[in-house]
């Protein structure tokens, strides 16, 4: 069987421009424009993610059949938070600083709407290695938009990206200056607005 | 089994598994945790008194020897005197020495201030004569990006070096934070005692600045130790 | 006082949850093109936010914290590393009695608030305005007064959206922009309008 037309590898692909979870589904915002001041944090954060979701989805739907219906909201939340918990523990091991930066919003994937509604709409009814790869897709889809935007909001607002100067000093000798509103919390809502602008232009053509 | 009884064992079941996983990981990481915030604080120590440089990336093991050799950590009474730390609790204040062989170099105060959003928390570095600071450093604070967040910028901190917390008198002036420009904003023979303030940032200057008069106010009896030339050495 | 009175301005304007922190955007963008809907749940917010925050403060404080189990004889525990959990699970409990609460006193509101009344559980903004909470190490009564403040703000920001966006109807968007695009933009620029706040004083 072609690797293109296995029904595993679409549910892997469709998340990640079709399907997008931000940019399509509108799930997941409030993550993608927090962390994206930098593009260390948006790339952890990504990671973070699916790692999160992936898993979460295999669990789920290995469990689905065992799950009692009524408290199945309940088991979702669990694993979900669990996962999210094992993931703090292994960024301040690991990655400290960047989990200083992240602070409350690796917690807040626990709320995050993709990980909770792929959950409950892919993973209860869909078989694991599926679930996986849709998890997988997912968070990766969420990724390419965070370090998009990350991308423009770092280098135009600090002139670096991933810490490093970018701008050459010449340019800043001869009268440019960074675009401080791109770290700023709006910038992030436009530059979003833009992108998905942008999307659906290109997916109409 | 009833659905009811499946139900609950069910969740029992999520419970336990849920707590033994989150369990092992929090304390099969502690170790490397820990290690990592001691890391972070001696960092910003040595950040502090410029041992170290923000631009170079530094080993653990680098960071973990150059404190060892550099900063000795103590605890003083309200006379300015350094005590044994299983003394008394109360009136104990925390403060590092950035010693040279057998020679006091700075103090350095742990700076613990109230900001516009949050606290901020810092370290300064106060030079051996008890007058010039000769570093600030913020490493924790919840002040709006490009605004408040300035005080964590080189910039701003850099502005401290050099200033006197005791003016020409002998009386304990504090460091100021000017409503815009130092040059601008105050009378010449002032300037010492004042840094360039943060432009829509004059809350976050005002509280800092409040804060930093209050701390150096209860650190004043080691400081004139220091002035006066007199020894830190422990109470008997 | 003074310090309650700037805890809420600063939770309602220049740190409102939602415009400068980001939080609670997914049924800000699903239900702020109804203005009705918007209201009842901006209110259910004000609601759940003023008992979770004050409950997982006690939660945090009495169970939680390095050295909260002290008065059961065990000083050197230190459980916060379960505050995400815990926290969650009171989140849950409370929405769950919300929502009985709502569904005996106010059956219409009830009605239309519909799926969105569980889904304020996994509201970003509620879980977050608890960690915030936390993590600023506020006492009691100013987690009281920042969770009503957090839930005030997000309700201003979901209420005025509806109003901008009853507006939009009659704009000629271009079609890539249409729905969540303009939204975003509009969002954005209103997310800027509330930085001004960030001059006002209080006080001396």
């Amino acid at each position: 069987m072609k690797l293109t037309s296995n029904k595993t590898f679409k549910t892997f692909t469709d998340p990640l421009w079709q399907n997008n979870p931000i940019s399509i589904q509108v799930l997941g915002i409030c993550s993608a424009l927090a962390v994206t001041v930098q593009l260390n944090t948006a790339v952890v954060m990504a990671l973070a993610l699916t790692f999160v979701i992936s898993f979460s989805n295999l669990t789920v739907s290995i469990l689905r059949n065992s799950i009692p219906s009524n408290v199945r909201i309940i088991f979702e939340l669990s694993i979900i938070s669990t996962l999210v918990i094992i993931a703090d523990q292994v960024l301040q091991a690991f990655l400290y600083d960047i989990s200083r930066q992240l602070s409350v919003f690796v917690g807040l994937i626990i709320t995050n709407c993709i990980v909770m509604g792929r959950a409950e709409t892919f993973a209860m009814s869909n078989p694991p290695l599926r679930s996986f790869a849709d998890g997988l897709g997912n968070g990766l889809g969420y990724g390419g938009v965070l370090v998009l935007v990350a991308f423009f909001r770092e280098l135009l607002g600090s002139g670096k990206l991933f810490g490093f100067d970018i701008i050459p000093q010449a340019f800043y000798t001869a009268g440019y200056e960074n675009m401080g509103f791109m770290l700023l919390a709006p910038a992030a809502f436009i530059i979003i607005g833009l992108l998905v602008w942008l999307q659906k232009t290109i997916m109409d053509k | 089994m009833s659905d009811h009884r499946k139900s609950f064992v069910a969740v029992g079941i999520l419970c336990v598994v849920c707590s033994l996983l989150i369990t092992a990981a929090s304390n099969g990481l502690r170790g490397y945790q820990l290690r990592n915030m001691n890391l972070d604080r001696q960092k910003n120590l040595l950040r502090s008194v410029g041992l170290i440089d923000d631009q170079r990336k530094y080993l653990a093991d680098e960071i973990e020897s150059l404190y060892r050799n550099n900063i000795r950590s103590f605890y003083v009474d309200s006379d300015g005197r350094i005590i044994e730390v299983s003394g008394q609790t109360a009136g104990r204040l925390p403060i590092y020495l950035y010693m040279h062989e057998d020679e006091i170099i700075a103090y350095i105060v742990p700076i613990d201030a109230r900001g516009l959003w949050g606290r901020i928390n810092g370290y300064l570095a106060i030079d051996s004569d008890g007058t010039t600071i000769t570093g600030f450093t913020v490493y924790k604070h919840q002040e709006t990006p490009g605004l408040g967040g300035e005080i964590e910028r080189r910039w701003f901190q850099k502005n401290f070096e050099g200033k006197k917390i005791v003016d020409q008198e002998g009386s304990f002036v504090s460091v100021g934070i000017a409503r815009g420009l130092v040059e601008d904003r105050v009378p010449e023979e002032r300037q010492i005692h004042y840094v360039d303030g943060i432009s829509g940032a004059t809350l976050t200057g005002r509280y800092l600045e409040a804060s930093l008069k209050d701390i150096l106010m209860e650190y004043e009896p080691v400081s004139v130790r220091f002035r006066k030339q007199m020894p830190l050495e422990p109470v008997d | 006082m003074e310090n309650l009175i700037s805890i809420f301005i600063n939770s309602v304007f220049v740190g409102n949850i939602l415009l400068a922190y980001f939080l609670g955007m997914c049924s800000f963008l699903a239900v702020s093109n109804n203005m009705e809907t918007s209201i009842g749940l901006g209110f259910a917010v004000i609601f759940v936010l003023g008992i979770t925050a004050p409950v997982n403060w006690m939660v945090n404080h009495y169970l939680l914290a390095p050295g909260a189990l002290a008065w059961a004889g065990l000083p050197e525990m230190d459980l916060s590393f379960l505050k995400f959990i815990t926290f969650i699970a009171v989140i849950a409990a409370m929405v769950q009695a919300v929502e009985i609460v709502i569904d005996r006193f106010s059956q219409p509101l009830y009605n239309s608030l519909g799926v969105f009344l569980p889904l304020i559980a996994v509201n970003c903004a509620i879980l977050g305005t608890v960690l915030f909470m936390v993590e600023r190490e506020y006492n009691f009564i100013e987690s009281v007064v920042f969770g009503i403040g957090s839930g005030v703000g997000w309700m201003l920001a979901i209420v005025s959206m509806a109003a901008i966006r009853l507006k939009l109807r009659y704009a000629d968007v271009p079609v890539g922009l249409r729905g969540f695009g303009i939204t975003m933009i509009a969002t954005g620029l209103m997310a800027m309008a509330f930085m001004l706040f960030s001059g006002i004083t209080l006080g001396s």
